[in-house]
């Protein structure tokens, strides 16, 4: 049985604590999402994705170099980190999310956000939760953050690789915030993100995007198996290479 | 449910439509562009990123098999098709983005199967 004054400072910590009483009145951004479309309108109509995404963007000296020697090694092939099964890496693999949907898993101390195309993950990190800039694993996605100014997520990206072979290219000093709201629209669920990548290395000004996704009513993702096929092909080459068992060996 | 089929269906008309250059260069075939063509199926693998179907065909090239490439699995099993809807031998109508350089080949963007099931577009 618990004491009458220990019940009360069971309660006050309780409210104290960090998040308390506010998980349930965070927008919940739970769910499948699908490139925008209005209400009634066709799928990635205008809106879908800002229009500054096909502007020139402000490359510096080194990234226009860096680009330049990408595009004319791949051009000719029209070879793409996808045709490998690699990932695009962000930001693309959140601005080019809805053509294949998107899943997030909203939890009070991380939010997860699965791209079905070729199974990206990005895992965004609330509170105790966050690791130490030392030890964390620089990738294509990078590291994120998250924290939140009223009903608005703020996403904080960095330990990004460099990668030249998107359309916004980054080093690995770009830092990418997103600010994600969630509307209404005709009582379908919109989720917008404001994206703003800096880059002192690749970029002479920070450049910015809004991408914008339409809920799918009990939408669901598929597993992207895309390495089965390499796979299968080694065994065929082990095959042919194997040599028959030892006589008397079976 | 219908609200679901509807956005399911705009998702299959994102799969085959726009995203086809998510992971996939578009440099060497034209979307803009859609020519039908029928064949039988020797070789259908359908996987991702990408598939790889070889018909043989007959026209007024004259007879030859011709290999096509087609979207991810995912996207064509969202689009309807299942395992075990087609088979080699079986006769297919398919509609390509024809490759640029007017060479055979291209990219599947949508197939009507012998048994006149409908997949893409």
């Amino acid at each position: 049985m618990l004491t009458r004054s220990f019940q009360l400072v069971l309660i006050a910590v309780l409210f104290a604590s960090p998040g308390f009483g506010q998980a349930n009145t965070r927008p919940d951004f739970s769910g499948v999402w699908t490139t925008y479309r209005a209400p009634g309108g066709a799928a990635g109509g205008r809106g879908a994705r800002g229009g500054a995404a096909q502007a020139e963007l402000p490359y510096t000296a080194e990234a226009k170099r860096k680009t330049s020697e990408y595009q004319a090694l791949v051009q000719p092939t029209g070879d793409t980190p996808g045709g490998y099964c690699l990932g695009t890496g962000m930001p693309g693999s959140m601005l080019g999310s809805g053509g294949y949907p998107m899943e997030i898993i909203q939890r009070q101390d991380q939010i997860t956000i699965i791209y079905e195309a070729h199974n990206e993950i990005r895992r965004v990190y609330f509170g105790n939760r966050i690791l130490p800039v030392a030890d964390r694993l620089p990738e294509r996605n990078g590291y994120s953050t998250g924290r939140w100014e009223g009903n608005t997520l703020i996403v904080e990206t960095a330990q990004l690789t460099e990668i030249v072979s998107q359309r916004f290219a980054h080093s690995d000093q770009a830092r990418i915030v997103e600010r994600y709201t969630l509307t209404e629209e005709a009582g379908q669920k919109v989720l917008t993100a404001e994206m703003t990548l800096t880059d002192p290395a690749f970029y002479s000004k920070p450049v910015s995007e809004t991408k914008r996704w339409s809920i799918v009513p009990n939408g669901f993702l598929m597993t992207y198996e895309c390495n089965e096929p390499i796979w299968t092909k080694r065994l065929e080459e082990l095959q042919k290479t194997a040599r028959p068992p030892a006589r008397g060996q079976n | 449910m219908k609200t679901v089929r509807i956005a399911l269906a705009s998702i299959v008309l994102l799969a085959f439509g726009i995203s086809a250059a998510a992971h996939h260069s578009a440099a060497n075939q034209d979307f803009g562009k859609r020519v039908e063509l029928e064949g039988v199926i020797k070789l259908w693998e359908i996987a991702n990123p990408h598939g790889r179907v070889v018909l043989h065909v007959s026209d007024a090239k004259g007879m030859r098999d011709i290999e096509f490439e087609t979207h991810s699995r995912n996207n064509v099993y969202r689009a309807g098709y299942r395992d075990g809807m087609v088979k080699a031998g079986d006769k297919i109508k398919i509609s390509i983005a024809p490759n640029r350089d007017g060479s055979d080949g291209g990219y599947i963007t949508g197939f009507v199967t012998a048994k006149g099931e409908k997949v893409g577009n």
